[in-house]
């Protein structure tokens, strides 16, 4: 199934070297065997294996000292111990030093193939984070987008490939979603970091500014412009020109746009002295440009001189990993604003957050928290600091298995754990009931 | 001419095995024809376990594969091999002989009704699954193909008898 990786199997049987090489083979997975730990750590040192099945009775060294020396010389190596003869402490001290997991001679086929099916998962995870980590570790400025979550990685990611270049970036993201620190962050990665980002809120100027707080004024352009003025166009030479809610703006302003886009030169209101800058262009929106382009409402020809890469963040409920980093974030920073000993998530609280759908995204959580260190008292903010009542009972199951894991127990509950009872109501038959409440490890309540 | 053979190893449905020869022929594209071997299984029972050591078994039934064939024995008794609480059967990837085992595929040991006909599709499906392994296959990971990995009867009934296109393609 997975033919990357590479399994060592450490047992001084034979039969059990053979019987587990050829389970492995058959799944795909690249084998090899020693019979002792002299043997295997020539082999550990010689190759890096990816899983090392270890087991505690071996001549000489035992397996709890080799899975340490194997710590020692490979710390990635998934190490799973292995043993005919179980004790509680052989156990626990090979947990503490770092194996993955134990299991007991003989293995039930489905726990064995699980718990290599999960260090394989574990290790491609590891294996994909490390390289996104490092990729975005390079990235400065960025301690603001907290998340962890694999859309926000790969958001930075995009940032990180982005910002290297001087290409025109469309944001796309619901209001809230944080379009803003993301422009920061590819202007802050840029070769522009040592000029300002000139930020241009499309959405809050009136239509008849919005020509002079582009392009500037000279004086006594109009009725008021007592001193000429620099547009944004102008301070932005040099640097990087966000603009937000780019929808926004009027179609005469876009036929305007298109143009000092394409030449990097204008003139002032007002003047006939032209200038020239050099700047990027970053816009952001939280509204379709494609469909207002087929709706007529957007200059096609300006949509695809600003869509040269496009960048989407993704709402906050698409990522509800997010939501505990994001609200400790909060947390810290509005207590030590405020002053305040504010420093834990309640349990409740923490549940009715991750159970909310956040239509306002980021912002929304920012402002839930902030209200909650306002109104709090004592070093936790609780349910009831938060208005999210309401949610705090939805299930949190998302996988159809989590579902049918609960489903199960609740049917199993509701008929005192009765097998037959419980197997007719849920349309299945009693080994088919059985199997699952082994497969999820459904436990009578105490 | 390389040939698939059958043999029924202390198996009481040798008439479930013979209506399973075409269909097995079929899969493979290959002769399969069933034979018998007088091979008292006794030393290979360990009592501890009281179970059947399932590698011993098939070193023995090596020397009975000719050049090219691929041998299939088929028991009732429960199979273990030393590391795994038991299994439903065995070969090594690319040999030639395969070892499965009935025992655990019949309803009445998980307190069912017995049902001769799901026994008879996940005895075939067994066979099919280490035949292939036989042949060099590899477990798949597509639902619903015969070399999926099946631990459990439950898990067996969800998969077909049939190769996927993938795995045919490697057959071929």
């Amino acid at each position: 199934m997975d033919n990357n990786l590479s399994i060592l199997i450490v047992d001084d049987e034979l039969s059990v070297r053979d019987s587990l090489s050829n389970w492995f083979i058959e799944d795909g997975y690249t084998v090899d065997t020693a019979e002792d730990a002299k043997v295997a750590l020539k082999k550990i040192e010689a190759f890096n294996f990816h899983i090392i099945l270890v087991d505690i009775k071996l001549p000489g060294m035992d397996g709890l000292e080799l899975n340490r020396r194997i710590k020692s010389i490979n710390d990635e190596a998934v190490v799973i111990i292995m043993t005919a003869f179980a004790s509680v402490d052989s156990a626990v001290q090979a947990l503490k030093d770092g194996a993955y997991d134990y299991v007991c001679k003989p293995f039930d086929p489905d726990a064995i193939t699980h718990i290599i099916r999960n260090a394989s998962k574990t290790i491609h995870l590891s294996k994909e984070n490390i390289t996104l980590q490092d990729r975005i570790k390079s990235l400065v400025n960025v301690e603001d987008i907290i998340g962890e979550s694999e859309g926000i990685l790969n958001v930075l990611e995009q940032v990180r490939v982005v910002a290297e270049t001087d290409s025109t970036v469309i944001i796309n993201g619901d209001s809230g979603t944080g379009k803003e620190l993301i422009a920061k962050a590819i202007h802050m990665n840029s070769s522009r970091r040592f000029f300002p980002m000139v930020t241009v809120h499309c959405g809050a100027i009136a239509e008849n500014l919005m020509e002079s707080e582009l392009f500037g004024h000279e004086r006594g352009a109009f009725t008021g412009a007592q001193y000429a003025r620099k547009g944004k166009f102008e301070m932005a030479d040099g640097a990087t020109l966000f603009l937000d809610e780019i929808s926004t703006i009027s179609m005469k302003m876009q036929i305007e746009l298109l143009r000092v886009l394409e030449t990097k030169t204008f003139t002032r209101v007002g003047g006939n002295r032209e200038f020239k800058s050099d700047f990027r262009v970053i816009c952001a929106t939280n509204r379709d440009l494609q469909a207002m382009v087929n709706a007529g409402e957007f200059r096609e020809d300006l949509f695809y001189r600003l869509n040269v890469f496009s960048i989407t963040i993704p709402p906050l409920r698409e990522r509800t990993e997010d939501i505990k980093p994001l609200t400790e974030h909060f947390v810290k920073f509005y207590a030590e604003q405020m002053n305040k000993e504010t420093k834990h998530i309640g349990r409740r609280a923490a549940k009715a957050l991750k159970n909310y759908d956040f239509p306002g995204n980021v912002r929304e959580l920012e402002n839930l928290i902030e209200r909650a260190i306002v109104i709090g008292t004592g070093d936790t903010v609780q349910l009831k600091d938060l208005p999210l009542d309401h949610v705090a009972a939805k299930p949190t199951w998302e996988s159809i298995q989590e579902m049918e894991h609960h489903h199960i127990q609740g049917i199993l509950e509701k008929y005192d754990w009765n097998i037959s009872r419980s197997a007719k109501a849920l349309g299945v038959d009693r080994v088919t009931l059985y199997s699952k409440i082994k497969k999820y490890k459904i436990e009578k309540s105490k | 001419m390389s040939r698939i053979k059958i043999i029924p190893l202390q198996f009481a449905g040798v008439e479930v095995l013979e209506q399973m020869l075409p269909l097995i022929s079929a899969r493979f594209k290959i002769e399969t024809l069933m034979t018998t071997c007088r091979l008292d299984l006794t030393p290979f029972f360990d009592p501890v376990r009281s179970q059947y050591n399932a590698n011993d078994i098939i070193q023995k039934l090596v020397p009975l594969a000719d050049e090219g064939d691929k041998i299939v024995g088929v028991t009732d008794l429960d199979l273990f091999i030393p590391v795994l609480s038991y299994i439903f059967g065995q070969a090594y990837l690319g040999g030639s002989v395969a070892l499965v085992s009935g025992h655990r595929l019949v309803n009445a040991r998980y307190g069912l009704a017995d049902d001769p006909k799901l026994f008879s599709e996940r005895l075939l499906k067994c066979i099919i699954h280490e035949l292939g392994h036989a042949f060099g296959l590899k477990h798949c990971l597509l639902p619903g193909c015969v070399m999926d990995s099946t631990t459990y009867v439950e898990e067996m009934d969800q998969k077909s008898d049939q190769f996927c296109r993938n795995c045919k393609i490697q057959l071929k």
